[in-house]
């Protein structure tokens, strides 16, 4: 057969395509298992994590998990009790800066005080809008008062640039350099509360 | 593989040609993921491997690819390398899967893979072609690793994540973001041409 014969040419292109494509098919069936397995603690380590629970490695995380987590009515919702007290853990996703924020966020069935907030996912600014996921700025909200099911951002030029430790107050500080990400995450935040209000009164 | 000549290919795509500051391939990716070494260095290691492996592959089939389908199989190949490598990384490595985000598979949009496919892996053998791709991804990762540094140091104050500068210090918020890597790149490119253009003058009046 000649190589530059339409039916060689189309051979060829079609037996190249199948043999990688069956190539990634067996790589990705292979793997399939264990990226489930990753995707599962992602969810699980913040879960617990939203609702204040240590634990330590893969193995642990599973077993907390199962131990003190069960599932909600409503799909992505969790219910638990922690220290003798009730919450309500929901995920939420919501548009950031630059693509979605997938947070898991833990508070009273009521929706008036928060337990925690964990981010599962974000694609906001490195070192700007993805400060959202350290530690400094999710502890604001950890036992953080939330009055009618609202958590006030001061974004911009309101933001003291440092962690609010008023848990009283209903407020937290944007982290400064990223006001958009931040406006962006409060919305979240008050949607995920009023998930919570809505799960946790059917109770 | 001769010896003389692999080290020749080696010389060329650290420095004579490199791919970054004299061929001026992959910059997107340069601007993208340079403001922390760790997504640098999973980045440019994937990068790497896939030249490698997709020169090795394409030059392996040279003598069975139509001319017309050229680019076809070569688009077909390339992806293949890159999706596997964000299949394994997901499997195995899922915070940096996490962190690099869509840019694994922007890995496939990077110039220097089709350039090296095109240029090299077409007129010469596998094993020559592999390391070809291989050395080209070396010559990018360094420059990359460089410029990361940089960016990361005075942008985050770490490195590797690790703390270096002292607690006072203040971050330059501008190293983070897009435009630095432009200046860093244009600084690396005007080092780089200038010692090679007084190499190159001295050498020619050596020979007078």
């Amino acid at each position: 057969m000649k190589k530059d014969s339409m039916l060689y040419v189309v051979l060829f292109t079609f037996a190249v395509c199948a043999v990688f494509t069956l190539a990634l098919a067996i790589a990705n069936e292979g793997t399939k298992d264990l990226v489930a397995a990753n995707a599962e603690f992602a969810t699980q380590s913040a879960v617990l994590g939203a609702l204040g629970v240590p634990f330590d490695g893969k193995a642990d995380a599973a077993a907390r998990f199962a131990e003190t987590v069960g599932a909600g009515e409503a799909p992505r919702s969790w219910l638990a009790t922690v220290g003798g007290a009730d919450y309500v853990a929901v995920e939420q996703s919501g548009p950031g800066l630059w693509g979605t924020i997938v947070v898991i966020l833990a508070a009273t069935p009521d929706g008036e005080r928060i337990r925690g907030v964990r981010v599962v996912s974000q694609n906001e600014t490195p070192g700007l809008g993805g400060r959202i996921a350290e530690p400094w700025f999710l502890g604001q909200y950890e036992g953080e008062r939330s009055p009618g099911g609202r958590v006030g951002m001061r974004a911009g030029a309101e933001s003291s640039g440092a962690a609010d430790s008023d848990k009283e107050n209903g407020r937290v500080d944007g982290v400064s350099g990223a006001t958009r990400t931040s406006q962006s995450f409060a919305a979240i935040v008050d949607a995920a509360l009023a998930r919570v209000k809505e799960s946790g009164g059917e109770r | 593989m001769k010896a003389p000549k692999a080290v020749a290919i080696l010389k060329d795509n650290l420095w004579a040609n490199n791919p970054i500051f004299i061929q001026i391939l992959g910059i997107c990716s340069t601007l993208a993921v340079t403001n922390s070494l760790n997504n640098t260095l999973v980045m440019t290691v994937g990068v790497a491997l896939t030249t490698a492996f997709s020169s090795l592959t394409l030059s392996a089939l040279k003598d069975l690819i139509p001319r017309k389908v050229r680019m076809i199989v070569q688009v077909v190949v390339i992806s293949f390398y890159v999706i596997l490598i964000d299949i394994l990384l997901r499997a195995y490595l899922p915070e940096a899967s996490r962190q690099l985000g869509p840019y694994v598979g922007l890995i496939i949009t990077n110039c220097i893979i089709m350039g090296r496919a095109e240029a090299f892996a077409q007129a010469n053998p596998p094993l020559l072609s592999f390391w070809d791709g291989l050395t080209s991804g070396l010559g990018y990762m360094a420059v990359l690793m460089a410029i990361a540094a940089v960016r990361e140091l005075l942008g985050f104050g770490t490195l590797f994540g690790l703390r270096v500068m002292p607690e006072g210090f203040v971050p330059w918020t501008i190293m983070i973001m897009a435009p630095s890597a432009f200046f860093l790149v244009a600084m690396v490119m005007w080092w780089a041409k200038s010692v090679q253009a007084r190499r190159q003058t001295a050498g020619k009046e050596a020979k007078k």
